[in-house]
C-alpha cells in the first residue's frame, strides 16, 4: 500500500506543485528553496482571465473548434459506423481494415498536405479549414470506436422491428440508438478530448483567427519566460475542461479504454 | 448512410498521402515559390547522406523503445500492486485519469517550466536535495534526451496502467486458486498463468502506445523544440523542421515519408505478431 502511494505520488506531484505554482506570486515562485506554505492568492488567475493579455478569445476557439467537431463527427460517425456494423456490405473486411489504417498514419505525413491545400483554397486560419482537418482524425477514430459497440447491439429488437414494418430508418432511430446512447457519450469524450488537445494541426493551420488553447500555452513560453505563476494559472484554466470531463466520466473513459477489441488512440 | 463518410475519409487520407509522395520527388521551398520543381529521387539521396537524418533515426529508435518498455514495465507492476488493493481502486483510476487527458503541450510545458528548470524546478530540487547536484536538464543533450522519454513516459504509463488493470480484473480468481493448491509460488503464478492470458492485451497496449511515441510531437516540442541543437530530434519533429522552419517542403515530405512507411512496417509486424497468439 505504501509502495503503491510513493508510485502514484510521481503522477500527483507534478499536477499538485503546477496548482501550488498558480496561487503563489512571483516572487514567492522565485523563493530558493521553493515553498508549500505561503499564503495563496488568486491574483494570476485574475490576470490570466480578465487582464490586458487574457486567454478568453483563445478558450473561446477551443471552444468553437472542439465543440463543431465533435457535433459534427457524431453526426457523420454513427450513421457510418451503424453501416458497418448491420448491412452486409461487400467491402466490409478491406473497409475497417482501412479505417484501422487511417489512425496509424503520423499526423506529420498528413500536415504538409493539409497546409499547401488549405493554402491553395484560401481555408488557411479558418474555422471550416481546421474543423475539416480536424474531422479527418475524429472521423476514422469515431467509426472504429462506434462500429465494435453497434456490433454487440443484438439484431432480434431490430428485427423485430422491421417484422413490425418499420423502415430501417426508424428501427434505427427508435431501437438502436436508445441502446447506444452508452457508446456515442463514450466517443463524445474521446473526440472532445482529443480536438481540445491538439497541437500540430493547429499551429501549423491555425493563425490569428483560430487559435486555440493549447497554441496559447505555447505562446506563454515565448513571450513571458518568467511568469510562470501566470502560466501555471493559465495553463490549469486551459485544461479545466479536461480535467473535469475526465474525472466526471472516468468510468466511461475507462470503458472506452478497453472495449472490445480495438481502442482510440489519443493525440500525442 | 455509411457513403458520405466513406467518401470523406477516402479522400482526407489517401489523396494527402499520395500528395505528399508526389512533394517528396519536387524541390519546394516556400519562401521562393516560383522555383519549385521536379527533382525524383534527390531528396531521398540527400536524406540518406544526411547525418542528421540518421541522428534522428537512432534517437527515434531509442526513444521509442525505451518510453513503450518502460510504459509497460512500470504500468504492469502497479497495475498488479493496485490489483491486490481493490479499495482503494477508484482513487488510482482518478489520479492516473488526469496525466491522460492533458494535452501533450501543456505536460511539455509544465516539465520545462516547472520541474527541470535549474534552480526552480523541483526535479532539480530534489536531486540537489539527494546530493546529486543541480544539471541542465534540458539543456545538456543527453540529459534533455533522457528529460524528453522522462516526460513521455510519465503522461502514458497511466494509460497502460489502466488498460492492463481492466485486462487482469477479467481474470478468473480460480486459476489462481488451483495454482496455490499445487504450491506454485506467486512468480511462477505470474509467468505462468497471468502473462499467457494477458499477452494479447500487453500486444494490443504495446501497438497503441508505439505509434503513439512515433508520432509524438507537442510534448518534445513544448519540452526543448528538438533541441539542444538536434539532439532530441524525432523524425517526426525533423521532418516538421525541415517543412516549416527551413521552408524547404520537399526534402520535410521526403523525411515524413520514411517515418509513414517505418510506422506501417512496425504496426504491420506487431500486428502479425497479434494474430499469432
Amino acid at each position: 500500500m505504501v509502495v503503491a502511494a510513493m508510485l502514484l505520488s510521481i503522477w500527483v506531484v507534478p499536477i499538485l506543485w503546477a496548482i501550488i505554482t498558480s496561487l503563489k506570486n512571483e516572487k514567492e515562485v522565485l523563493a530558493y528553496p521553493p515553498t508549500v506554505i505561503f499564503t495563496p492568492t488568486l491574483h494570476n488567475f485574475h490576470e490570466v482571465l480578465f487582464g490586458p493579455t487574457n486567454i478568453v478569445s483563445y478558450l473561446t476557439s477551443s471552444i468553437v473548434l472542439a465543440t463543431s467537431t465533435t457535433v459534427l463527427t457524431v453526426l457523420l460517425a454513427v450513421p457510418a459506423a451503424y453501416s458497418f456494423a448491420r448491412l452486409k456490405l461487400p467491402a466490409k473486411k478491406p473497409m475497417s481494415f482501412y479505417v484501422l489504417a487511417t489512425q496509424l498514419v503520423p499526423p506529420i505525413g498528413l500536415i504538409i498536405p493539409y497546409y499547401l491545400i488549405l493554402n491553395r483554397v484560401g481555408w488557411l486560419d479558418s474555422y471550416k479549414g481546421l474543423v475539416l482537418i480536424y474531422l479527418t482524425f475524429s472521423l476514422p477514430f469515431a467509426i472504429w470506436l462506434l462500429v465494435s459497440y453497434f456490433e454487440d447491439i443484438p439484431r432480434e429488437m431490430e428485427e423485430a422491428a422491421l417484422i413490425d414494418r418499420a423502415s430501417r430508418l426508424q428501427a434505427f432511430w427508435h431501437v438502436v440508438l436508445p441502446q447506444a446512447r452508452g457508446a456515442i457519450g463514450v466517443t463524445v469524450i474521446f473526440v472532445f478530448l482529443n480536438a481540445w488537445n491538439e497541437f500540430l494541426f493547429a499551429v501549423v493551420l491555425g493563425g490569428s483567427n483560430v487559435s486555440p488553447v493549447t497554441v496559447a500555452m505555447y505562446n506563454y513560453i515565448n513571450t513571458e519566460q518568467t511568469q510562470w505563476a501566470q502560466l501555471a494559472a493559465a495553463a490549469l484554466i486551459a485544461m479545466l475542461p479536461v480535467i473535469a470531463l475526465g474525472i466526471a466520466a472516468q468510468r466511461h473513459i475507462v470503458s472506452g479504454l478497453s472495449a472490445g477489441s480495438v481502442k482510440g488512440v489519443t493525440r500525442r | 448512410m455509411a457513403a458520405p463518410s466513406v467518401a470523406v475519409l477516402i479522400a482526407s487520407t489517401t489523396l494527402p498521402l499520395v500528395y505528399l509522395v508526389w512533394q517528396s520527388l519536387r524541390s519546394t521551398n516556400l519562401a521562393m515559390p516560383g522555383m519549385d520543381h521536379f527533382v525524383g529521387a534527390e531528396n531521398y539521396l540527400r536524406l540518406w547522406h544526411d547525418g542528421r537524418f540518421w541522428d534522428a533515426f537512432g534517437f527515434t529508435i531509442i526513444y521509442t523503445g525505451s518510453t513503450v518498455g518502460l510504459q509497460l514495465v512500470l504500468g504492469l507492476a502497479l497495475a498488479l500492486l493496485i490489483l491486490q488493493i481493490p479499495r482503494a481502486q477508484w482513487a488510482f483510476r482518478t489520479v492516473a485519469i488526469l496525466p491522460i487527458v492533458l494535452s501533450p503541450v501543456v505536460v511539455g510545458l509544465f516539465w520545462r517550466t516547472l520541474l527541470l528548470t535549474p534552480d526552480f524546478g523541483i526535479v532539480d530540487f530534489a536531486s540537489r536535495a539527494l546530493g546529486l547536484g543541480s544539471h541542465n536538464w534540458l539543456g545538456d543533450p543527453l540529459l534533455a534526451r533522457i528529460s524528453v522519454t522522462a516526460i513521455h513516459t510519465w503522461q502514458w504509463t497511466p494509460f497502460v496502467f489502466l488498460y492492463l488493470l481492466a485486462a487482469l480484473s477479467t481474470l478468473p480468481a480460480d486459476l489462481y486458486e488451483a495454482a496455490r493448491i499445487d504450491r506454485a509460488n506467486a512468480w511462477r503464478r505470474f509467468t505462468n498463468i497471468t502473462l499467457p492470458l494477458i499477452r494479447p492485451a500487453i500486444v494490443m497496449v504495446v501497438i497503441l502506445r508505439m505509434t503513439v511515441a512515433l508520432s509524438a510531437f507537442a510534448a518534445i516540442y513544448a519540452a526543448t523544440g528538438g533541441g539542444p541543437g538536434t539532439a532530441t530530434e524525432i523524425i517526426n519533429l525533423l521532418a516538421y523542421r525541415v517543412s516549416f522552419a527551413e521552408l524547404s517542403l520537399g526534402y520535410g515530405a521526403a523525411v515524413a515519408v520514411v517515418l509513414l512507411v517505418v510506422t506501417m512496417v512496425v504496426a504491420a509486424l506487431l500486428f502479425r505478431l497479434r494474430r499469432a497468439l
